[in-house]
């Protein structure tokens, strides 16, 4: 399958959306655009495959930028250092053939529902929290709901998260990062998504799977394409996390 | 009330490292022992407290310290493993 | 037995993950793990287990860097035609300072294995080197509709009985990238949490993940081994460095 024709918007370059894009340039898609507007910091270097040693300190989207088109020199890869946010979303998905969503945030998260769905864009969303993983795949217009059918609102402001949720195993992170890469790719090829309308669980210690069925909620705008598009918080820091999904 | 077993100042760090460093630090103690830890006012003492008691340690108290910082009394949770204090 | 200062900023938000706490983390940095194939679909797995903070990789791969490696995680252009283990050992070194990263020394006594194999037999081969070893390993089984990974803690039946031959020399999806890091998963569990997770095959189809228990095969050589009934339980890995 030739996806050289094909362009991908990844949001963010941590521990989903780095593996998402690596899997992506791997199978010779031939764009990706990349939003991403943090510094690599060490914990990053535990679980995060696009930064090593040296990128400490770095803007997150030169060093992607630097390390993908080393390893993948024909890809055509737009690293933009800036927050995804109300002003740039609904652009950045409609210049994209699939969204995938890599934020550490439930408020970006939203917000990359909502654009994707106003864009008319399929986007394929991604959480990891201790040992489990989450997936699901939003089509406009196709089977079963959104983020918002599913969980309805952000967690309210000013909910202090507790620091436990801040956890995350690695290698459970790129195994998300991983499958939203190839359902990603599954979309690009016209096939249908493994996750569309269904939020996939799974829980690394365990290794059992969940498949929950996510169904349109009745008068849910974002899936109509006019949710009014929040701006994302002020403070997207890694321990903004509430259930579920976490921070990649 | 027993006597701490070992006393942690952690006020000089930031969420999440400092329930990172908490947790560290129970993990060394038997089970019942007491850890006295000091915590940056704000977030590491709102959410520190919670956080040990959703593992399952007791908060046996939390008291100011100084005028911003508090100073938190937990209980390692019984049935857990021992590590060791050097 | 005291983490410093730089491990715990490094792991911090591992070290938040339940039962992975200090001792979970030292367990990984005493592990000297063998790394059998560093191509196909190995590259993710490998660099997850660096980023997670096994202490020693040892990559064990005659083999030299192939174009169809450039889909890979870990090879640039310029490194093809030379051998993979050293282009691996330098590409690997670069994730972090708190992994040594070597080529398989002869000798080495490894405490887990990785085994991401060019062909059926030289992973059968190496899965029964780790068996007889009695450390844990993971082999890695990809195909063209995703693949398995099998893991063997010690005394659990062998792979050998696990395995599965249909998938045999089919390429591996590009999103294969997720089996990998399955694998490190699982080989991390192992060693980090040993006794935590069974004997299993994971297999991965179309994005979703089934597993089962691995039963031993009738008259195989590992039952015969593991003693019956009274098998080494798992929490006893030979090759530990003993906790000071």
């Amino acid at each position: 399958m030739d996806l050289s024709g094909k362009s991908a918007l990844v949001v963010g370059a941590g521990g989903l959306g780095g593996p998402a894009l690596l899997v992506l340039a791997a199978a010779g898609v031939g764009r990706i655009v990349l939003v991403e507007d943090d510094v690599v910091e060490t914990s990053n270097l535990a679980r995060q495959p696009l930064f090593r040693e040296a990128d400490l300190g770095a803007g997150k989207a030169a060093a992607a930028v630097a390390r993908a088109r080393a390893l993948f020199p024909q890809l055509a890869l737009e690293g933009r250092a800036e927050r995804f946010d109300a002003g740039n979303a609904v652009e950045l998905a409609r210049a994209a053939d699939v969204v995938v969503d890599g934020s550490d945030n439930f408020t970006t998260r939203f917000l990359a529902n909502d654009a994707a769905l106003r864009a008319r864009r399929p986007l394929v969303h991604g959480g990891v929290l201790r040992t489990t993983a989450q997936l699901l795949t939003v089509v406009p217009g196709g089977l079963g709901g959104c983020l918002r059918c599913l969980f309805e609102a952000p967690p309210p402001a000013g909910t202090v998260p507790s620091c436990a949720e801040a956890g995350i195993l690695g290698p459970v992170a790129g195994f998300a990062g991983g499958l939203m890469g190839a359902e990603a790719l599954r979309l690009l090829a016209g096939e249908r998504g493994a996750y569309e309308g269904r939020l996939y669980v799974f829980e690394a210690r365990t290794a059992r799977s969940r498949l929950v069925l996510v169904r349109k909620r009745a008068g849910c705008a974002a899936c109509a394409g006019t949710q009014p598009l929040e701006a994302a918080g002020a403070a997207a820091c890694e321990t903004t996390t509430s259930r579920p999904g976490g921070a990649p | 009330m027993t006597a701490p077993r070992a006393v942690v100042d952690l006020r000089s760090f930031a969420c999440p490292l400092t329930f990172v460093k908490t947790r560290i630090a129970l993990e060394r103690l038997g089970p019942g022992e007491v850890l006295e830890v000091w915590l940056a006012g704000g977030e590491p003492a709102e959410s520190v407290p919670r956080s040990a008691e959703e593992e399952g340690h007791r908060v046996l108290r939390v008291e100011p310290l100084g005028e911003r910082d508090v100073r938190v009394l937990l209980e390692k949770r019984a049935g857990a493993e021992t590590g060791g204090w050097p | 037995m005291t983490l410093a200062e730089d491990r715990i900023a490094r792991f911090a938000r591992q070290l938040l993950v339940p039962a992975f706490g200090e001792a979970a983390q030292e367990r990984l940095s005493r592990a000297r793990v063998r790394a059998v194939g560093a191509g196909g679909v190995a590259p993710a797995a490998l660099v997850y287990l660096v980023q997670a903070g096994v202490g020693r990789l040892w990559l064990d791969d005659p083999e030299h860097v192939s174009p169809a490696d450039l889909a890979g995680w870990l090879y640039e252009q310029a490194a093809v035609g030379g051998p993979r283990a050293a282009a691996a050992c330098e590409a690997l070194r670069a994730f972090s300072r708190f992994c040594e990263v070597e080529p398989y020394p002869v000798g080495g006594v490894p405490t887990a294995v990785v085994v991401a194999a060019s062909s059926p037999a030289q992973a059968l081969a190496a899965a029964e080197a780790a068996r007889r070893a009695g450390v844990p390993h993971v082999v890695l089984e990809p195909d063209a509709d995703g693949g398995a990974v099998v893991s063997i803690p010690p005394g659990a039946p062998c792979y050998a009985c696990a395995r599965s031959t249909a998938a045999a020399g089919r390429p591996p999806l590009p999103g294969a990238a997720a089996l990998a890091a399955l694998a490190a998963s699982e080989l991390v569990h192992l060693i980090a949490l040993p006794g935590a997770i069974p004997g299993r095959r994971l297999d991965l189809v179309r994005g979703v993940v089934t597993s089962r228990p691995t039963s031993r095969l009738a008259g195989c050589a590992c039952g015969a081994s593991a003693g019956g009934p009274g098998a080494r339980s798992p929490s006893e890995t030979p090759g530990d460095a003993p906790d000071g």
